[in-house]
């Protein structure tokens, strides 16, 4: 079962970034903007209709 | 006492005839030549003598269409191609519409067709399955989102569904263009779930809007395992929208150009059907939707490769987006690209120590990307300065200064990085180590 996370990264510029990270286990992960992560799931929740 | 010549029998005289006789001898001969060779007579501009039985001199004057030549009627219109459909009997290939090529098919009467020159290349990318990048097989637990498994491919499961998506050798260069490999998607045995899964490649608009518009033809191979269950059905969704996942949702101004219930057996065979696109198409994805049915069995599984979109009303023969297994996996590098399993230690991205616990590394995709990527994969890394192995707390994408031809990493560590010395990001001594990133839509 993936856990997520959310983390606090201090980005290049400065600036402060929250990222999720998604741990599927076996030392793997996934990492991406939260903002990403939001979208994706809303995205999921939308999911399958197969006919227009 | 006159004699005959040797050839035609004209009567001539002798050497020992009389005189007197002359003018009789030489009457007879021009008769006999003037007799003979009247078949020569008469005619008209163009014609051509042509033998009317086996006796000498036996001629006709014909117009150049005679009986023994192909005849001016077996040509119908402008463009026919004179041909034949047997040993000895010509027939002709009426000429194809503007634009087409002639090919060789043995179920047409001549054994030529004229079809549809291929005016946009096929856009499915990763058609013939033979770009996994992720790995060749997956195990998908029941109820998993939205998943990319062969690249460009993506499905889902519903719950009590748990299926294996796999690589396989397709093992049949007779009812397949020489296509080495299949995706095998199996409901694995004993799984009960029976809602709708999706197997589908959403196209990027650049690549869909060549098609806008047009009558296009869409094909597949499929075949079956001995426990298949349910209903497999093909469609075409259009939308108006940019670079929408269809499996995520439906598209903006979406229509359903082919919707299909096919029966595949357990042989190979080829499906086409054909449908137009509105003109104002900007996006389309290859959508296969399987309703399976009852207890799963050992072999409840559909193969599918060669997915095929031609404009025109005909399939093509398959063709890939890239005629290389290396652009074909190029294009797919412009949505993904993974490195790894290569080596036990291997090498995958280069950067600097910006202070004891981060450190920012750069990684160049060999394709440019279709957007910046925003998602990254990793499993079992490790950063090495040539002195100290740092194990990684976190690895993400930092957009400060990332682009589609760049990557700008930010890995942080508990500690152990040592300010502005080279650092190399790789595989901690296994080959189960990663690192990816994603730009799909």
């Amino acid at each position: 079962m993936d856990n997520v996370t959310f983390i606090e990264v201090q980005t290049a510029m400065g600036g402060l970034e929250t990222y999720a990270k998604i741990d599927h286990g076996n030392e793997q992960y996934t990492t991406m903007l939260k903002s990403t992560y939001d979208s994706m799931q809303a995205e999921q929740a939308n999911m399958i209709e197969a006919a227009e | 006492m006159a004699t005959v010549t040797t050839n035609f029998n004209f009567p001539i005289p002798q050497s020992t005839d009389l005189v007197k006789d002359g003018a009789t001898a030489i009457a007879a001969l021009g008769t006999s030549v003037d007799t003979q060779f009247v078949d020569l007579k008469g005619g008209t501009t163009g014609q051509v003598l042509s033998k009317a039985s086996n006796t000498d001199l036996d001629y006709s004057w014909v117009t150049t269409d005679d009986a023994n030549a192909i005849q001016n009627a077996i040509v119908n219109a402008k463009g026919d191609i004179i041909g034949a459909s047997a040993n000895d009997v010509p027939a002709i290939t009426s000429v194809g519409a503007n634009g087409e090529q002639l090919v060789a098919d043995s179920s047409a009467t001549t054994g030529l067709r004229y079809v549809a020159t291929p005016s946009a290349s096929n856009p499915v990318l990763n058609s013939a399955m033979n770009v996994w990048q992720r790995g060749t097989s997956f195990s998908l637990a029941a109820s998993t989102a939205a998943t990319y498994v062969a690249d460009r491919w993506q499905t889902l499961t519903n719950a009590n569904q748990a299926v294996t998506i796999s690589r396989q050798a397709t093992g049949d260069t007779t009812n397949l263009p020489n296509i080495q490999y299949n995706l095998r998607w199996q409901r694995n045995s004993g799984q009960t779930g029976t809602g709708g899964m999706g197997l589908v490649q959403s196209m990027e608009t650049v690549n869909s809007i060549p098609f806008a518009g047009k009558t296009v033809t869409y094909s597949f191979y499929a075949r079956k395992g001995a426990d298949f269950s349910g209903t497999i059905t093909a469609y075409l969704f259009t939308g108006t929208g940019t670079d929408q996942n269809r499996l995520n949702a439906a598209y903006t101004g979406g229509v359903t150009a082919i919707n299909q219930t096919f029966t595949p057996t357990t042989t190979w065979q080829r499906f086409t059907y054909t449908a137009s696109l509105g003109s104002t198409v900007t996006e389309f994805a290859s959508y296969f939707l399987w309703e399976p049915s009852g207890t799963a069995g050992a072999a409840d599984y559909l193969e599918i490769t060669g997915v095929q979109l031609d404009i025109g009303n005909v399939a093509l023969p398959y063709r890939a987006a890239g005629t290389t297994y290396q652009q074909e996996l190029a294009a797919c590098q412009r949505y993904y690209y993974r490195q790894g399993g290569q080596s036990s230690n291997q090498i995958l991205a280069s950067g600097f120590g910006f202070n004891a616990t981060t450190t920012y590394f750069f990684l160049t995709p060999p394709a440019t990307m279709r957007i910046e990527p925003s998602v990254l994969e990793y499993a079992s890394l490790a950063n090495w300065d040539g002195n100290a192995t740092s194990a990684l707390t976190n690895l993400t994408i930092d957009s400060s200064f990332s682009s589609q031809n760049t990557i700008f990493l930010a890995a942080t560590m508990a500690s152990g990085g040592t300010q502005y010395r080279p650092q190399a990001l790789f595989t901690n001594n296994t080959l189960n180590g990663y690192l990816a990133v994603s730009a799909e839509l």
